[in-house]
């Protein structure tokens, strides 16, 4: 009994969280445009009115390449590292990192997508 | 950042630019998206490979998702999609990466270990919205379309066909009806033809001019002028007629097309009769030349001097050399004799050859009159 009990309240937490989460997405609006959004799904076939779950899809996306962008981030950063260990003025490190195929394809190979 | 900063900045020419894709408008979105989003992260800029196989990237997964969600969607036996549907999706694709809670499998949705993730990931981030705002797309263009037969108010003609189906298309759209004989254009006909009308100008104006100098009035260049035109002709085979004049002693030469001249030797006014002899004698090889005479324009015939007046020569430009050197008939005869060379429409000269053997013999013999010209 004790364990249903708890086991409810642990859903009621649960549902309560993502209800609340579900109504902050209507104040929320990610990066990528829900237009864009709602275009591919109803290519895809999903079929859904409600503008929440398409920016929880939205959101989800953003998120998954904010994921890889960050580690393509990470590959430039340990490589300038790497070049410039031997140069004298630790100043003249280019601070402008730009995204390479290279890297890109190396944080992708994590995600398991070969380019 | 500034998406259009690329590096590697080997831009096509624009044959390719010109050639866009069916998705191109989604795909330069997602671009910029995307573009925004590594800006925030840190990047000054992108390789523009790097960010279209980015934009790829979220495009595909946008895809993936919706059709996992749908497909557990319809697996419950809904058509529209849930949240738990999208819970569901996200944690399929997400399983290839890991997250919390992955190897318990999907004991609770609301418990899922994604959607934490992606809460955390929302209250963590900075709320970047998209640059520009972005149209409804696809446009979906209103059709219009075809009435149905109600709405016609028809009722169609055969009896398996419901009324509410769209109507047939007009009969006039598909019947064949019978079409106007069109004109066989004969090009022959034509030339005949076109040739009739200019020798009735030329006949009009040749009783106009004189009238006019029955009048007595001074004949102007205005006819000259007229004929300007003609004598561009590359045949050039502006005859020249003498238009005579003696009473009040000016003189001017008209030009104008002249073939053949019929002489209407019979009807010469008596005042005049020394001239007469002079355009007889000026203008019997120009009769004789008819024979052989092809000409480009059509105009082989009849040049009816049909008035009882002799021709008149007013000679407005002395010195200046006229293309009335063509006054030599040698060299006219020459014209012709040239062009017959050029041409091998022997037929259509025939024709026109012998019309003008008809004409001349008709005027020889008939007086006809100023009307009948």
């Amino acid at each position: 009994m004790n364990h249903n009990q708890q086991s409810n309240e642990v859903r009621h937490d649960d549902e309560n969280a993502l209800s609340d989460f579900l109504a902050s997405l209507t104040d929320y609006t990610p990066t990528i445009p829900d237009e864009l959004v709602e275009h591919y799904l109803a290519k895809s076939g999903f079929q859904c009115p409600d503008v929440r779950l398409t920016r929880l899809v939205a959101v989800a996306a953003q998120k998954f390449v904010s994921d890889i962008a960050i580690d393509a981030l990470q590959h430039c950063k340990a490589r300038q590292a790497a070049v410039v260990r031997d140069k004298k003025d630790k100043q003249q490190r280019d601070k402008r990192l730009i995204m390479n195929m290279e890297d890109l394809s190396k944080a992708l190979q994590e995600v398991i997508i070969t380019l | 950042m500034n998406n259009g900063c690329r590096v590697d900045t080997d831009r096509f020419d624009k044959s390719d630019r010109e050639r866009v894709g069916a998705d191109e408008f989604g795909r330069s979105i997602s671009k910029v998206a995307v573009g925004q989003i590594c800006e925030r992260l840190g990047f000054y800029s992108a390789n523009d490979s790097a960010l279209e196989a980015l934009a790829d990237i979220v495009i595909r997964y946008v895809k993936d998702l919706g059709k996992t969600a749908k497909f557990y969607a319809n697996v419950a036996n809904r058509t529209e999609c849930n949240v738990f549907d999208v819970i569901q999706g996200l944690e399929d694709l997400g399983s290839s990466v890991g997250y919390p809670g992955g190897s318990e499998g999907c004991s609770s949705v609301l418990a899922s270990g994604v959607m934490k993730e992606v809460m955390e990931y929302v209250e963590g981030v900075e709320e970047v919205p998209f640059a520009q705002p972005v149209a409804r797309f696809p446009i979906v263009r209103s059709r219009r379309l075809t009435p149905s037969f109600v709405q016609m108010g028809e009722t169609p003609e055969f009896k398996h066909v419901p009324d509410w189906l769209p109507a047939f298309p007009d009969p006039h759209t598909y019947v064949y009806s019978p079409v106007w004989n069109e004109r066989t254009s004969d090009p022959r006909s034509d030339k005949v033809e076109l040739a009739r009308q200019r020798r009735k100008a030329e006949s009009s104006l040749l009783s106009l001019t004189k009238r006019l100098l029955s009048s007595g009035s001074a004949v102007t260049s205005t006819v000259e002028a007229a004929n300007g035109g003609k004598k561009t002709r590359f045949l050039a085979l502006t005859d020249v007629q003498t238009v005579t004049h003696s009473a009040e002693g000016e003189k001017a030469v008209f030009e104008t097309e002249l073939n053949p001249v019929v002489m209407r030797g019979k009807h010469v006014n008596d005042s005049n009769t020394e001239n007469h002899v002079s355009i007889l004698e000026t203008f019997t090889p120009v009769i004789e030349a008819i024979n052989g005479r092809v000409s480009e324009s059509g105009e082989n015939g009849e040049r009816d001097f049909l008035d009882k007046r002799p021709s008149v020569r007013l000679n407005f430009n002395n010195g200046r050399k006229m293309i009335g050197d063509s006054l030599d008939l040698r060299l006219w005869n020459r014209g012709t004799g040239r062009i017959s060379s050029w041409f091998g429409r022997d037929d259509v000269m025939d024709d026109k050859k012998r019309r003008a053997e008809y004409i001349l013999r008709q005027s020889m013999e008939n007086p006809l009159d100023l009307p009948q010209l």
